[in-house]
């Protein structure tokens, strides 16, 4: 089918790019072997519909496509709440850089 | 009493010479002056400057209670013994500084200003009814009796503010610095102060809108 002609492509454009990353030292090992389960995961999914199917029936989820979207769901959500903790953090050393920069810099002109 | 009051102001450009100007006039008044520049993308920093002041810089906005922090932490250790926080947007009386040295002299930890007790002048109708629902929401979040909330003139001995946790960058430190006298039970006093809104600060100041911010960053943050 041609949507799993088109899948099959993005998943390999992403593997590729991030396997350059991981040459460029952007990602470590274990970032991208972590990543590279996934899209493999995903990969056999879009090439072997059939295979989910299989899993569905052992956890008691009517079809296939269903537990997938449930899983990516579960996926999605949990990687934005570790993302919005992650800006949260960031916003926080932000602050702080700024306000201990204000009264250093202050402090080191008015000598 | 060794006292500083605490400006932070943000693109005030407009206003933030004639508000320094008019504590500068209350000659009782032998209180340090100390704008926080909260990241202007004006010439805030500047004016302020002007004044002879002193003016602290955050190189990036970081929001009001950031500002207020940074203060904080200069008048601790700066070896100020009591801190007046005030807004740069003309909003507030200078005069009125006076009410809340008196009272921190006489012995209490915080004092709070409270226009409902003073009065406000020229508030907007819709601006009323959130006030009073941000009041119910404090009152029953904190267990204090106050009759104004997120009102910004407040007093503040330094060995109180050593106490206080505020880890708030934006407008949610106004409720944070409440539950803290709570939390901390320190002897506050609430004194009538008037608060002006003019179309130049109303046009500045928290929309109705930030209300719901607030509420998020106290609820899940």
């Amino acid at each position: 089918m041609l949507i799993q002609f088109i899948l099959v492509l993005i998943i390999a454009v992403i593997i590729w790019r991030q396997a350059v990353r991981l040459k460029n030292k952007e990602l470590t090992v274990k970032q991208f072997a972590g990543w590279l389960v996934i899209w493999l995961a995903g990969l056999i999914i879009v090439i072997w519909p059939n295979s989910t199917a299989w899993l569905a029936g052992i956890v008691g989820v009517g079809r296939g496509s269903d537990l997938v979207i449930y899983l990516s769901v579960i996926f999605i959500i949990y990687f934005l709440f570790r993302i919005l903790l992650r800006i949260e953090k960031i916003e926080k050393n932000l602050t702080k850089l700024t306000r201990e920069d204000a009264i250093k810099t202050y402090d080191s002109s008015a000598k | 009493m060794k006292a500083v009051i605490i400006i932070p102001a943000y693109n005030e450009e407009k206003v933030i010479g004639q508000v320094i100007g008019g504590i500068l006039q209350q000659q009782a008044l032998a209180a340090a002056v100390l704008v926080i520049d909260d990241g202007s993308t004006d010439n805030t920093f500047a004016a302020a400057k002007q004044t002879g002041v002193i003016v602290l810089r955050h190189k990036i906005n970081r929001g009001q209670g950031a500002a207020i922090k940074t203060g904080i932490d200069f008048a601790i250790s700066h070896g100020y013994e009591a801190a007046v926080f005030f807004d740069a947007d003309g909003q507030m009386e200078a005069r009125e500084i006076e009410l809340f040295l008196n009272q921190l002299a006489a012995g209490y930890s915080v004092v709070l200003g409270s226009r409902n007790l003073g009065q406000a002048i020229d508030m907007p109708g819709l601006k009323k009814i959130v006030k009073r629902a941000a009041l119910i929401f404090t009152n029953f979040t904190s267990g204090l009796k106050l009759t104004d909330t997120h009102n910004g003139f407040q007093a503040w001995t330094i060995e109180a503010l050593k106490k206080i946790r505020l880890n708030q960058d934006r407008m949610a430190y106004a409720s944070q610095v409440i539950n803290e006298v709570a939390r901390l039970r320190l002897k506050y006093i609430e004194v009538p102060v008037t608060i002006k809104y003019t179309d130049y600060s109303k046009q500045k100041g928290q929309s109705i809108w930030n209300s719901f911010t607030i509420l998020w960053d106290l609820i899940i943050k």
